[in-house]
């Protein structure tokens, strides 16, 4: 069985005064996702329209939209979840700067996340080993150890979802404020008292209201509210550890 | 000075808690003035005189007095908050901190004045 | 390791982004935490607004009984009352959800906190009824 929609598609381009909506009709599997249907339109009506999107499962964080005005990946959304016939509008995320149509500028998380110190530190090749390091013991169901990856897609739900990342310019924002969480419950060789300094400030950590929108957003389970409030507690035990140490 | 030291100096952390601490107080100190000034009252308004002798009661005096300086310091913390949502420029935030410190004095001082003035 | 060094002009770009100050009050489909934050945005506006006007309307004591006692008439009229049945609800729902984010910021609920959310939003609503009633039968 088929499922038709209307998508109701923001467009821009750089030198429009003012954005607009073009309205799509388009009709695709039932099993579809709504991705696939803007690739159909994409495909088949318009082949102007800009819209980001690579992995198609959720593990890549590119194809971050607003569906009815909240943050959605389009690749797991199905397009069951709206009703057969309606008009979905699809908009590009909120609080980054919009490069086309639905294509915004990522750069900003990317330079929170750096604050924070959650990069992946390439080593210099000098310092690879001649020899690979040894491998981890087994575990007595003589499986390897877990490696923890990192859930965080940084796909920017959360900034488009916060209420105020849009007034506070200079916010970091629920993403960077969640990695930070996690390079202090797991520095990895990171300064920790360096990452609190990162976010211990009024545009860091202090400045979020508490609205849980970002964790409500989340389509990966990061819940950066919940890392955020974890945080506040965080700083009560830096300043016993730093009066420890002036003793 | 580069923009994470200046961050590294700032008070958010403090004007929080502080937030949280005075906003509790409230939540018992507010109870406190409204059933005393509005529930308990007959016809739920104080006349003058009625003002007169519960302000002149001393435990009261102490009583609304820091209802007053804990109630003026979590509204002007939490407009400072909202101004802070529209990233000042540090100087600007300065400024803003200056300015409510000053207003929060004024009030303070302007309505334990009055308090004295009428009750004793 | 060297924290990244933003561009001046990324710097000055992101200084100079207008500030959306209408996404405080969007309301997102009615999602419970966007609610709670528009609401004790708005009731916190509100009651600093109120507390100096009361302040304010006190300097009335400093004029002697007849100036006070002409205001407390007015007080007494069923528009300011109505108003104070506002103002009941505003301070209600401040403090409930206040104490909400209290809890949530100790990181205690915070599983629940869209629970808290409605559950202060009813004892605020509650509160509210009884208030009032209590004001129009007392002053009324």
């Amino acid at each position: 069985m088929s499922w038709r929609l209307k998508l109701k598609i923001h467009r821009w381009r750089p030198g429009d005064r003012a954005p607009h909506y073009d309205l799509f009709e388009v009709e695709v599997p039932e099993d579809a996702y709504v991705l696939d249907a803007i690739e159909k339109v994409w495909a088949e009506q318009d082949r102007s329209l800009a819209f980001r999107h690579a992995c198609h499962h959720a593990s890549c964080g590119s194809c971050g939209l607003r569906i009815n005005g909240r943050e959605k990946l389009p690749c797991i959304t199905p397009v069951t979840d709206y009703r057969q016939g309606s008009t979905v509008q699809v908009d590009p995320l909120r609080h980054f700067p919009l490069v086309r149509d639905l294509v915004v500028d990522m750069g900003p998380l990317a330079r929170a996340m750096d604050e924070v110190r959650f990069s992946i530190i390439r080593q210099a090749s000098e310092e690879v080993p001649a020899s690979l390091p040894p491998e981890p013991p087994l575990l007595p169901d003589e499986t390897h150890e877990a490696t923890r990856f990192e859930n965080c897609l940084e796909c920017g739900l959360c900034v488009s979802a916060c209420p105020v990342a849009g007034s506070s310019v200079r916010y970091l924002g629920p993403a960077a404020l969640a990695a930070a969480e996690r390079m202090l419950a797991e520095p990895r060789g990171v300064d920790p008292a360096a990452v609190w300094a990162a976010i211990d400030h009024d545009d860091g950590l202090w400045r979020c209201h508490g609205a849980f929108e970002c964790s409500a957003a989340c389509p990966s389970e990061v819940d950066p509210a919940a890392a955020i409030m974890r945080l506040r507690r965080y700083g009560a035990r830096v300043a016993e550890a730093a009066r420890g140490r002036r003793r | 000075m580069t923009m994470s030291e200046r961050r590294a100096r700032s008070k958010g952390g403090q004007a929080f808690w502080w937030q949280v601490i005075s906003g509790v107080l409230l939540v018992v100190l507010a109870t406190i003035h409204m059933v005393a000034n509005h529930f308990v009252v007959p016809g739920g308004l104080r006349t003058y005189a009625d003002v007169v002798s519960y302000i002149g009661t001393p435990a009261i005096f102490v009583l609304e007095t820091l209802f007053l300086v804990v109630v003026t310091s979590h509204a002007l913390l939490g407009v400072r908050a909202i101004i802070l949502d529209l990233s000042p420029s540090d100087r600007a935030a300065r400024r803003l901190d200056r300015f409510l410190v000053l207003l929060g004095l004024a009030a303070i001082v302007y309505a334990t004045t009055l308090m004295i003035r009428v009750g004793w | 390791m060297t924290a990244v060094q933003e561009s001046g002009q990324a710097r000055i770009g992101r200084e100079r982004r207008p500030r959306r100050v209408d996404r405080w009050f969007d309301p997102r489909g009615l999602a419970p935490g966007q609610l709670a934050f528009v609401l004790h945005r708005i009731t916190g506006l509100g009651l600093v607004f109120y507390l100096f006007l009361h302040l304010g309307v006190l300097s009335l004591l400093a004029r002697g009984p007849e100036a006070w006692d002409r205001f407390i008439a007015v007080a007494k009229t069923s528009p300011v009352l109505a108003l104070d049945v506002v103002l009941i609800f505003g301070l209600l729902f401040h403090g409930l959800n206040g104490l909400r984010l209290t809890l949530v910021s100790l990181n205690l609920g915070v599983r629940k906190q869209a629970a808290l959310f409605w559950g202060a939003t009813v004892l605020a609503a509650a509160g509210t009824a009884v208030a009032g009633w209590m004001i129009f039968r007392m002053g009324g």
